[in-house]
């Protein structure tokens, strides 16, 4: 293998896939990066098994070939190198590749690329297409939701529903839930898959601000899904299971709304977060009677207190609800509207958050049970 | 703690389980009584009687050795419930002095009379009032011995057993140790002992003596806390009583060390049971899980974390004591395993989906139910059968966890 690619390119090829790199495998090939010479370029290829990324840098190939490089250790190596500069690649004698940019030469000892697990590519009929910027949004929006523990691993994954032409994701941890619906290209017969959210959050860093589209292709085996945008590839594996019946927890009903200032109401959870931090960190919202006070963000512990007061337009009886201040940052945090509209039931029952100009998202959060 | 001032008594009861089978026993009384089962069995010696201890048979031992140094010895199961409700009456004996009692194993406790002794006299008379209405309570008789600190006041107690009493006075800490063996201090076990023995140092004052380089390069930061504690230098306060309870906590001390993972694990699961099944029987939640791993160098870490939310379920809590345990019990000789169930009436999280379902929640509900009425081996999961777990110690609820580290004891003193 011999070939030659500029810096950056190469450079930021190995950035994205090093996100598919296993922070530590016991299988040695895994920590490694497999470069193959392929439609008169490179392309990159790493995995962890539960995602694999591939990324095709433009180049001028002498001859081709393939090997496996530590993932890492490339990564810096190349990111270390003037930028505009050529980079000859060279596979040698035991499995070394040879790296030259300018005066700089480096050899870095790989690993057979017989021994890399195959990772399939698209190739197929996309199953549908989505404008990047509608995908990359939904995603933000949604994924945060997602479990970070393994107690139920199918909450660690985003329960997409595919329906003719539209796609909702959903995700939960068991104390909240996030969904959104958008518009997909190419009508899908009904389908329901559930993806790992870290493959997605993979997915959202590559996809860009532009309505061109990312095409998606669902195995026909239904085990695996396919993202592909220009030059880069990504795999995910699916998760088995029963996504929970969300629909089921949604209130279909509320006594009090408020619709406040996205903004303002942020800055409030966060300023009594600093306080709620050294307990339990709750925070407690008080809705007055309609036309009253508007909103009121408070938070107490041994420590000290807060409150924070925060127009809001209040329709229905008023109440006074506590939440964990995280679940409320999150939501406000990732959701980039003006105003949020806040419905609630009482005290004990769960609170929906929707962005006032965006009918086709809802998050719902689980209150906390306070002794008082 | 009141620095420098005589104040701290430690309570050590003699021969306890041997002890209570004499009491319970009066054929037994003046014969060998070794606690620990069938002489024939792998099992070891939990405690003998002092009569047994003359044939060389001592905690920890073998029964089969103990049976061939001592073949009419009279062997004994180990009833830990009933060790368990002695060691609560002998512990509301001491509550009647102060109610600072730091219980530190089933056997024996730290007391810190600063404030008492308007009422009882000083701490030495305090300590005779202390032997004579354990004895009065519960017939049995205790070691107690009295310093400015909970070191110098336990190596008192341990040098006249049975029945000791031991005063220290102020500014005698050093004196009073020099001339003691070496292990009789609180982290000096037989490896640390043999170190030391190689560098020619037999007593405590020898230990003193040596400069604190020469002890640290021996035997590492060890070294010298080693060389403070030579010179009866402490500063552990004692922690207990005055609080509201802040922690279930369930504790158990191998009679030999434990480097099996899946004995740690099934300890961690017996522990935890216990621990569990008081929460729900005073009917809360833990918001988080800490579990205490000491080794065999007396090194004492504890590590906690909190749960996603508060439970009361055995399944819950042994798997975060898992996770917190796996870690730092890998490659180690583990001496010590607790259990402890912290942040107790936090706030609760509402859930969305309920994950402990209905019938984890009935057959949990039922098993408390048989135990309630036929005791608390009636139903036993199955990885415990056949083994026997020694009674948990149950640490003081009305005490908290943290503050407790670092607390080793004499390594043969495992009764």
């Amino acid at each position: 293998m011999k070939l030659s690619v500029m810096q950056e390119n190469l450079a930021r090829g190995l950035q994205v896939v090093s996100r598919a790199v296993p922070t530590r495998s016991t299988l040695p090939v895994l920590n490694n990066v497999l470069l193959r010479t392929e439609d008169g370029g490179l392309k990159l290829t790493a995995t962890n098994l539960e995602i694999g990324m591939t990324y095709w840098v433009p180049g001028k190939i002498e001859v081709s070939g393939a090997t496996t490089t530590p993932a890492r250790l490339l990564t810096d190596i190349v990111a270390g190198l003037p930028t505009n500069e050529r980079v000859d690649l060279e596979l040698q004698a035991q499995e070394t590749l040879h790296i030259q940019a300018g005066r700089f030469e480096t050899r870095v000892k790989g690993i057979d690329a017989e021994e890399f697990p195959a990772i399939p590519t698209a190739g197929d009929k996309p199953t549908t297409r989505i404008a990047q910027n509608v995908l990359r949004k939904a995603l933000t929006e949604v994924t945060f939701a997602a479990a970070s523990d393994e107690a139920r691993p199918i909450l660690t994954g985003v329960l997409a529903r595919f329906e003719g032409t539209q796609l909702t994701l959903a995700a939960a941890d068991n104390y909240r839930i996030a969904v959104k619906t958008i518009t997909i290209l190419d009508p899908v017969e009904e389908t329901s898959i559930v993806i790992p959210a870290r493959s997605l959050d993979a997915l959202s860093r590559v996809l860009s601000e532009t309505d061109d589209p990312v095409s998606v292709v669902l195995s026909p085996s239904r085990n695996q899904i396919l993202f592909h945008v220009e030059g880069i590839d990504l795999v995910s594996r699916l998760i088995d299971g029963q996504f929970p019946n969300y629909q089921q927890v949604l209130p279909k009903s509320h006594t009090t709304t408020a619709t406040v200032d996205r903004d303002q109401l942020l800055k409030a959870v966060r300023l009594a977060g600093f306080i709620a931090f050294s307990s339990a960190n709750i925070v407690k919202l008080h809705i007055g009677k309609e036309a009253a006070t508007g909103l009121m963000v408070s938070a107490a512990a041994d420590i000290g207190d807060n409150h924070s007061e925060i127009e809001a337009q209040v329709d229905g009886d008023g109440t006074t609800i506590s939440f964990n201040a995280k679940y409320l940052v999150d939501v406000l945090a990732n959701v980039p509207a003006e105003q949020f509209s806040i419905e609630l039931n009482g005290p004990l029952s769960p609170g929906v958050f929707r962005p006032v100009d965006d009918a086709d998202y809802v998050h719902v959060v689980m209150p906390v049970k306070t002794t008082s | 703690m009141t620095a420098g001032r005589l104040t701290i008594i430690h309570v050590d009861l003699d021969a306890f389980f041997a002890a209570v089978e004499q009491r319970d026993h009066p054929e037994l009384r003046g014969k060998p009584v070794i606690v620990g089962g069938d002489p024939r069995s792998r099992g070891v010696v939990s405690t003998c009687s002092y009569e047994a201890r003359k044939f060389g048979v001592h905690s920890a031992m073998p029964l089969r050795t103990a049976l061939s140094l001592c073949p009419n010895g009279i062997f004994v199961p180990v009833d830990g419930a009933k060790y368990q409700r002695v060691s609560r009456e002998v512990m509301t004996v001491l509550r009647r002095f102060t109610p600072v009692v730091e219980q530190v194993s089933i056997d024996e406790a730290f007391l810190d009379v600063a404030g008492s002794e308007g009422l009882f006299g000083p701490a030495p008379e305090i300590a005779r009032r202390i032997k004579i209405e354990v004895v009065a309570a519960t017939g049995l008789t205790v070691s107690v011995g009295v310093a400015t600190n909970k070191l110098v006041a336990k190596v008192g107690s341990d040098l006249r057993k049975p029945d000791g009493l031991v005063v220290v006075q102020p500014g005698e800490e050093a004196a009073f140790l020099a001339q003691l063996e070496i292990r009789r201090l609180w982290g000096i076990g037989p490896k640390t002992a043999d170190r030391l023995h190689g560098l020619g140092i037999r007593t405590i004052g020898e230990l003193a003596a040596l400069p604190v380089e020469t002890l640290a390069r021996a035997l590492g930061e060890h070294g010298a806390t080693l060389h403070d504690r030579a010179l009866g230098i402490d500063a552990d306060p004692v922690v207990g009583g005055g609080e509201a309870a802040k922690s279930v906590s369930h504790e158990t001390t191998f009679a030999v060390d434990v480097t099996d993972e899946a004995e740690v694990e099934r300890t961690l699961l017996a522990l935890t049971e216990g621990v569990s099944a008081r929460l729900r029987a005073a009917g809360i939640r833990a918001g988080t899980v800490a579990v205490k791993i000491r080794d065999s160098q007396f090194r004492t870490i504890t590590r906690q974390k909190s749960l996603p939310e508060p439970s009361d379920l055995t399944d819950t809590i042994w798997r975060a004591a898992l996770e917190l345990a796996r870690p730092e019990v890998r490659g180690k000789k583990i001496r010590l395993l607790g259990v402890a169930a912290t942040g107790l009436g936090q706030p609760e999280q509402t859930s969305m989906f309920e994950i402990v379902d209905e019938k984890q929640r009935r057959v949990v509900d039922a098993t408390d139910a048989v135990r309630r009425r036929f005791g608390d081996r009636a139903v036993t999961r199955a990885s415990l059968l056949h083994r026997p777990m020694p009674s948990p110690f149950e640490r003081d609820p009305a005490s908290a966890v943290e503050g407790r580290v670092g607390i080793p004891r004499i390594e043969d003193d495992i009764e």
